[in-house]
């Protein structure tokens, strides 16, 4: 009897053993998925480049550091992050039938509305880098020179300026 | 009484799971790396493909040589961001792979959202490589999205 119980035990033992080791056969581990999603870029034509009154025959510019006169465009997007601007700048503006060449194009941007923080000087076009502020903002100044003729008829002339900013 | 006894041991050793414990390996598996999104913009889908070395998700699997194992996914419907945000996420029907070589360019794909039977190297090894789409919302709030994706392991008899 004392023999059958040894035995009995070890029996027991075996049933338990092999339990265990068939929960131990599965197994499992995570991992994990991320993204980051950027703030949208916009970007509003806050000021229109004016060149006010010009005269036949003689040029006038208008800086990009003009606050008053030069063209602004306010953008906001993602914090401290790099960007595009890509320009499309017309070579005349028109009146009617007429028109009136632009020959230079200049370009400020700039981490504040005054133009005292971050300010960068570029050439507008098809291809400009920048970073928004750390407010996730930047201002765009653009200005231009006209050269009238000296037989410009007289007239209001226009003309678009377009921004696109993508990160 | 020492006859019964030696039957019942006899018994017991044959039904009990001696195969397994005999090859000597439990299954163990490891999250080697995270399914990786990147940058996404708000209305714009973005896939990670599970053959992309740099942003699928990769776990590994180790146990008996030549063990046959089932896999089984448990998926996020999203991934959950700032003050609870949710980014939807998507696992389409060959999201995930099995490279019993372990190689990214050796998978056979498998559906992720159903249990895929599969065998371990010569060497007891293999690895599962995930994929997904995410899909955020035209307004999607900005910033960091996560969530977990878990691989369950059953090593069959």
């Amino acid at each position: 009897m004392r023999t059958a119980s040894k035995l009995s035990l070890a029996v027991l033992a075996l049933v338990i053993t092999g339990a265990v080791t068939a929960q131990a056969q599965s197994n499992n581990a995570s991992i994990t998925a991320t993204a980051s999603v950027q703030t949208p870029i916009n970007v509003t034509g806050a000021q229109q480049l004016n060149f006010n009154n010009a005269f036949p025959g003689v040029n006038k510019t208008v800086a990009a550091s003009d606050l008053t006169n030069a063209g602004r465009f306010d953008v906001t997007g993602q914090a401290s992050t790099p960007v595009t601007m890509a320009f499309t700048l017309p070579a005349t503006l028109s009146s009617g039938g007429n028109t009136m060449p632009i020959d230079s194009y200049s370009g400020i941007h700039a981490d504040n509305s005054a133009q005292t923080v971050g300010v960068v000087a570029f050439t507008p076009g098809a291809s400009n880098g920048a970073t928004l502020s750390a407010a996730g903002a930047m201002f765009v100044w653009v200005g231009a020179r006209v050269t009238p003729a000296t037989n410009q008829a007289a007239g209001v002339y226009t003309g678009s300026i377009t921004l696109t900013v993508v990160y | 009484m020492k006859v019964p006894v030696s039957l019942l041991i006899g018994v017991t050793l044959l039904g009990s799971p001696l195969p397994l414990g005999a090859q000597g390996k439990p299954v163990t598996v490891t999250g080697i790396r995270g399914v990786t999104f990147g940058v996404v913009l708000p209305g714009v889908a973005l896939v990670i493909m599970r053959t992309d070395p740099a942003n699928s998700g990769q776990l590994d699997i180790k146990g008996p040589n030549r063990g046959q194992v089932q896999l089984t996914f448990t998926l996020p419907s999203a991934m959950t961001g700032p003050a609870g945000a949710q980014m939807p996420l998507v696992f389409g029907s060959s999201d995930a792979g099995y490279s019993q070589s372990q190689a990214i360019g050796g998978q056979i794909g498998f559906d992720p959202k159903q249990p895929f039977t599969a065998s371990l190297s010569n060497s007891g090894r293999a690895s599962v490589f995930v994929g997904g789409t995410a899909n955020p919302v035209a307004n999607q709030r900005a910033g960091t999205y996560t969530a977990t994706i878990t691989l369950t392991v059953t090593l069959l008899p």
